[in-house]
């Protein structure tokens, strides 16, 4: 394959994915409207379905664009596009995260104490909920879902806390090894990375259980409740794909890979992990501490 | 007390927002990437012994009394 100049796109032949992923976008939609119907509810294995072939989709379609990588069919044009592509993703991340983050700062700093009577809320708190005090954390002048104790920070989000700045350390050695072309090193502190991540996991499906069988927190427990479980969720489902990523660019370095001048797909996996890490700090701050 | 960890927050961001611009304008030849990641991790192993030690001395009013305070 001859090399493309700069202004030409590499255009794949017969390219199938598109149209596969878009049979599993609409398999998976009609399956959960399907579970919606509340007077005869649907199987869920429409929708199961439809995430299957979704991955199917992923795993074919991203393992031709590393082929096609590998084979050097990509110009600057595509990899300027791959770049571009990473700032967008992660800008509806920050978007995102932005909007989990600004409805805790909302409800903490604004509706929480004027419900308990603070600035123009007095009368709000004198006639509907008299004797609501509005202090943090709290499930509401409603008390949704009844007492809960919230989660000891020094506890398990102190180790999962210890355990992400750990796994960020081993990632930027990997990083800084993989510059030096020491591939031996970078399989082995990526694998450390993806081992952390995995135990960080485990601890918070261990909080989430006992959250809600020792303390009563659960989604439904008012304000407090919601914001904990979205941020922490999502968090969380966060670090699932992050280890995956990490776990597939080992193999991908475990099979030769990426070169010190060349290696976008482990840096735009490494920028996100960081991410991720960050977020969590964010989380750790403003969730379990302050 | 409250302002340092603010501000160590916020140069971690730098730092993290700077690690993604030479990510998308270093074409990969950059080293700044790697060096401003570097950077950000240095602070928040820093902004995570900062809390531990307000937590400890009081500095900072916590959700949760702990057994890290007097």
């Amino acid at each position: 394959m001859s090399e493309l100049s700069k202004d030409q796109y590499y255009v794949p032949h017969l390219a199938k994915w598109p149209i596969v992923g878009s049979i599993g976008l609409t398999t998976t939609v009609l399956g959960a409207i399907n579970m919606l119907n509340s007077e005869n509810p649907g199987t869920p294995w429409v929708m199961y379905l439809g995430f299957a072939i979704i991955l199917f989709m992923m795993f074919g379609w991203f393992g031709d664009v590393i082929k096609e990588s590998e084979n050097n069919l990509y110009n600057t044009q595509v990899d300027t596009s791959f770049r571009m592509g990473m700032v967008w993703f992660i800008f509806s991340e920050v978007m995102f995260f932005a909007g989990f983050f600004g409805a805790l700062f909302y409800a903490r700093t604004f509706s929480v104490p004027w419900l308990g009577g603070e600035g123009t809320g007095l009368a709000t708190n004198e006639v509907l909920y008299p004797g609501y005090e509005g202090v943090w954390p709290t499930n509401g002048p409603g008390d949704l879902n009844g007492h809960y104790d919230i989660i000891d920070p020094y506890h398990l989000p102190l180790v999962n806390t210890l355990l992400l700045l750990t796994s960020s350390i081993t990632i930027t050695i990997a990083h800084h090894a993989l510059r030096a072309n020491n591939r031996a090193q970078t399989i082995i502190w990526l694998i450390a990375t993806v081992i952390l991540g995995a135990i960080f996991l485990y601890y918070q499906a261990e909080e989430y259980i006992e959250a809600y069988q020792q303390l009563n927190l659960k989604l439904s427990s008012g304000i407090y409740g919601s914001t904990f479980f979205m941020l922490t969720g999502f968090h969380g489902m966060h670090v699932t794909l992050g280890t995956i990523m990490i776990a597939i660019i080992t193999i991908r370095v475990i099979k030769g890979h990426f070169r010190p001048e060349s290696h976008f797909g482990f840096e735009a996996v490494a920028w996100y992990w960081h991410f991720v890490d960050v977020v969590w700090l964010g989380l750790f701050i403003f969730v379990y501490i302050l | 007390m409250k302002y340092v960890i603010i501000v160590l927050l916020l140069f971690i961001l730098f730092s993290l927002g700077s690690a993604m611009f030479y990510l998308v304008k270093g074409q990969g030849q950059s080293k700044n990437t790697v060096k401003f990641l570097t950077v950000r991790v240095v602070l928040s192993v820093l902004l995570f012994l900062f809390i531990i030690l307000a937590a400890k001395m009081g500095w900072i009013e916590t959700q949760s009394p702990s057994f890290l305070q007097p």
